[in-house]
């Protein structure tokens, strides 16, 4: 089937683009992993296996009417879809139900979210060691959650957990924050912008004071973190006001998230380096679009801009779509867009107060220690990187190929980031000179049965029709 | 003069030139527009194969063969090489009519290292096998190497030596002037006394700076891995007549090749993935090792390398000029060949000869064809 325009990813910027391209008439079809559509943000809000998913808070199950309208809507949504390959030629394959079917569209747009920054501290890779992510969507999907856990890092996804596990009576044996206190005084400067977005401010503010009438212990601006335990964690150490350390069998660590961006990269877009937020992220014009013009970016995937700013992002992006699919004119997208443009200008100032405050610390980003694990798939230690650098690998390509980091099955997810900013400090040069792994598909581990059965005899893609 | 020999292109080929140079003590500078092993030889599959070679190609594989065994020992870096016999396997009875001819050649030619499997023997060395597969071909001496890791020894031993190595610079201007051979890249003018020609896919173009025509063309030979499996192959596979290619690594992860070929930019550095080919490739190794099927794909990927019209290198001095030589367009399967390439050609720069015969690798084989 040949669409107008192909949706990965079905999170809040995914389902608002939807939403107005089925509108406007035009043939969408949206693909998500996730059997119901939610994304990160609204993941299972709308079948919620909790008994009170209230206490999740307003946020999420807000998200309830946003997914019935998406579900309500004239596009085509292909629930549980992995979406292994994306062609510059508009060419999409994606895994269905164990087999690989595939869809052609003019435009395409990703909205692939967020992931979270990686935390190599030594013992980050111990059993029983987790992101704070990862406590949401166990809680989210499966109301699983880990007793008497730590949580260790720094922002407002960790803080929110937290609040979410305490009002559910879950204990916590701790939160160590690592926002340094040197961020609050860099972040003050743009507090009084962010004022005018009290109500977020005061989300923030509210669920601090949570955790702090809670009773549970919270160590502030904590370093020199490492995971207890030999073979599986136990514990927490690090420093505030003196040596602490903390007992526990679980350990999640958070310090902010960055943009997805293995669909980006392995579409070979062009990137850039975040400054303020020390991440990678693709480069678009203000409507999302690419290096490759028919191809679009928004949410979170884009560049962090938290769930509503994916909101407003996922809408500006259909808006252009609809222009370039000639049913906009110039001018009425251009109006069009104005609400959703001025929405995004008034969250800037609180985005830069919270990137600010919650800017993450190099000695939490890179790691120090030579024998910490920065490639977990194939268990490459810091020492082994250098030595590879040493050996005159200078490229993360080369670095790849010499010591295997990157080359497992979470295709550098993790280690990417780390492996780019480690070789700029080394080459004492800036990210975008060093760049980073080239990417290819299977964006996941993609079955070898499964694939011996494709067959590419879809070139004008009649053959492979779905149906939501 | 900034050396004695500039060598264009830092693959297996430059990388041991230069290392067989700097080991007599001539020096030798790399250049690379990249970075070095970054295309066919940091990429490839990696298979050190002598099985089933073109007889033109047989002396010098053998030699590069004998190299490859004590080469982590010579270089004094890790290349990764495992001796791990090579299989082809025969699907049929054609296959065996094939290879019987084949071996009865190789006998008349003195060529004793490749030997006939029947099946039962074949079930030994692959218990795996898929049932129907009637026989097979072996060699002991092949295995593997880690592509880039073999390239970079190439590169590092050659810098012990004092060869130097220049990344990220094309040459881009080649002229010979007197006695001095004066190449441009977009920042710095080299010269030196003599200059080789080792730019893989792209030595058609170095080639006519030189002054000899020659017609390669290009493409990009496509691989897969697997992430890890139960060991279950110990010996590397191909088969006598179909696109089967695979070899199981020491971690478990399996490699999967066969010879399909995807689609180059070569401007551009970039290549595009045909999938229904490479699919077709997965279906064959399931076919012949039903195991598989239990496999999942962690990468896909292609590399460019350059081909000559009968799939045999160029190798040997210029024919338009004086010292300079060629080695390029090794028509995937140049890797096995690195070793002793480069022992080639540091011969022919120093002494103007070398023990082999390089009448099937002229450069102007094809132009005395012209009508
Ligand atoms: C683990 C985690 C938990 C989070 N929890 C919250 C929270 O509780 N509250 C909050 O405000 N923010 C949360 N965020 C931040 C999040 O990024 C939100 O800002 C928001 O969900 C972003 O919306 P989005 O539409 O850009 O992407 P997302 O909501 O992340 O949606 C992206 C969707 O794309 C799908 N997808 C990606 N790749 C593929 C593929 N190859 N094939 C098929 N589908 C694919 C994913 O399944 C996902 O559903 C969380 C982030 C993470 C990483
Ligand atoms: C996917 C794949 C699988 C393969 N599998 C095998 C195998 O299993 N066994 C085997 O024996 N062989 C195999 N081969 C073939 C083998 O990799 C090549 O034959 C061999 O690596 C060629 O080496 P090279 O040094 O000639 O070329 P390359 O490695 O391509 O090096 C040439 C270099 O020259 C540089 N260059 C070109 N022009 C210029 C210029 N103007 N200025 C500066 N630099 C320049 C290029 O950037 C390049 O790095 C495979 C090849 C591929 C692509």
């Amino acid at each position: 089937m040949i669409y107008d325009c192909a949706i990965v990813g079905g999170g809040p910027a995914g389902m608002n683009a939807a939403i107005l391209l089925a509108e406007a008439g035009v043939r969408v079809v949206i693909m998500d992993r996730a059997a119901r559509a939610g994304g990160q943000v609204y993941r299972s809000a709308a079948d919620s296996v909790l008994p009170r998913p209230e206490a999740l808070g307003l946020d999420y199950t807000e998200g309830v009417a946003l997914i019935t309208a998406f579900e309500s809507c004239a596009a085509t949504h292909i629930a549980a879809a992995d979406v292994w390959h994306i062609g510059e030629d508009g060419m999409i394959f994606y895994s269905l139900n164990g087999t690989t079917r595939q869809l052609q569209a003019r435009e395409i747009l990703l909205c692939p979210g967020a992931i979270e920054r990686p935390m190599p501290i030594p013992g980050w890779t111990l059993p029983g060691v987790m992101t704070a992510g990862a406590a949401q969507v166990m809680l989210k999907s499966d109301a699983v959650v880990a007793e008497k856990a730590i949580f260790a890092g720094s922002g407002p996804l960790l803080y929110l957990i937290v609040a979410q596990y305490l009002r559910l009576g879950v204990k916590v044996a701790g939160v160590i924050d690592t926002t340094p206190k040197a961020n609050y005084l860099a972040a003050l400067p743009g507090g009084a912008a962010a004022l005018r977005s009290w109500p977020m401010l005061r989300k923030g503010l509210n669920l601090m004071r949570e955790i702090s009438n809670s009773g549970v212990p919270v160590f502030k601006a904590a370093t020199n973190l490492s995971i207890l335990g030999k073979t599986a964690a136990t514990g927490l150490a690090f420093e505030c006001n003196g040596a602490q350390e903390i007992q526990a069998e679980t350990v999640f660590l958070h310090h902010g998230v960055i943009p997805h961006s293995n669909m980006s990269r392995s579409l070979g877009l062009e990137h850039l380096w975040n400054e303020a937020q020390q991440c990678w992220q693709v480069k678009t014009d203000s409507w999302g679009q690419s290096s490759i013009p028919h191809i679009a970016v928004a949410g979170d995937g884009a560049g962090i801009i938290g769930a509503d700013g994916a909101q407003c992002a996922g809408r500006l992006a259909a808006f252009n779509i609809l222009y370039r699919l000639n049913v906009f004119s110039l001018s009425e997208r251009d109006q069009r867009a104005r609400e959703d443009q001025s929405k995004l200008i008034g969250m800037t100032p609180f985005r830069a107060f919270i990137d600010r405050l919650y800017q993450p610390v190099e000695e939490l980003r890179l790691p120090k220690d030579p024998e910490t694990l920065v490639c977990r798939c194939e268990e490459q230690r810091l020492k082994d990187l250098r030595a590879g650098y040493e050996a005159g690998a200078r490229d993360p390509n080369a670095l790849k190929s010499l010591t295997r980091c990157g080359m497992g099955p979470c295709q550098g997810r993790q280690c990417g980031p780390i492996v780019s900013s480690l070789l700029a400090r080394w080459r004492q040069e800036p990210e975008e000179a060093v760049g980073y792994y080239r990417l290819r598909s299977p964006q996941r581990l993609l079955s070898l049965a499964e694939f011996s059965r494709f067959q590419n005899n879809d070139e004008t893609g009649t053959g492979a029709e779905v149906s939501g | 003069m900034n050396a004695d020999v500039m060598i264009i292109g830092g693959g297996i080929q430059g990388c041991s030139t230069a290392y067989h140079l700097a080991l007599q003590g001539v020096s030798a500078i790399v250049i690379e527009k990249d970075y070095i092993a970054r295309h066919a030889s940091g990429v490839n599959a990696g298979g050190v194969r002598l099985l089933g070679r073109d007889m033109a190609e047989i002396p010098m594989s053998k030699a590069s063969m004998e190299m490859w065994k004590t080469l982590d020992e010579t270089l004094k870096f890790e290349t990764g090489f495992r001796r791990r016999t090579l299989v082809n396997v025969a699907a049929d009875g054609a296959d065996i009519a094939m290879l019987q001819s084949r071996q009865t050649v190789m006998q008349k030619a003195g060529y004793f290292h490749e030997h006939l499997l029947d099946q039962s023997q074949l079930r030994e060395v692959l218990p795996h096998v898929h049932s129907s597969c009637v026989g097979g071909v072996t060699s002991e001496l092949d295995g593997y190497a880690l592509p880039y890791q073999a390239t970079m020894a190439f590169r590092q031993a050659a810098m012990q030596y004092g060869a130097r190595f220049v990344e990220g610079e094309v040459l881009s201007s080649l002229r010979h002037v007197g006695p001095v051979w004066i190449g441009r890249t977009q920042t710095t003018t080299y010269e030196a006394g003599a200059v080789i020609n080792c730019a893989g896919a792209w030595g058609d173009k170095v080639a006519m700076r030189i002054g000899d025509y020659v017609p390669l063309s290009f493409a990009a030979p496509m691989l897969m891995i697997t992430a890890r499996l139960p060991h279950f192959a110990k010996p590397v596979v191909g088969a006598v007549s179909r696109q089967l290619s695979f070899k199981q690594f020491e971690n478990g992860t399996v490699l999967i090749g066969g010879g399909a070929k995807g689609y180059v930019d070569r401007d551009q550095n970039t290549t595009r993935l045909d999938y229904s080919k490479l699919a077709s490739a997965a279906k064959t190794a399931i076919e012949f090792f039903p195991i598989m099927a239990s496999a999942s794909i962690n990468r896909m990927w292609a590399g460019i390398e350059g081909y000559m019209p009968d799939n045999l290198p160029v190798i040997g001095p210029a024919v338009n000029a004086q010292n300079a030589f060629h080695a390029f367009g090794f028509s995937a399967h140049g890797f096995q060949l690195g070793p002793i390439v480069g022992k080639v050609l540091a011969d022919l720069v120093l002494s103007g000869k070398t023990d082999f015969d390089l009448k099937a690798f002229r450069i102007d084989r094809y132009e005395r064809k012209v009508l």
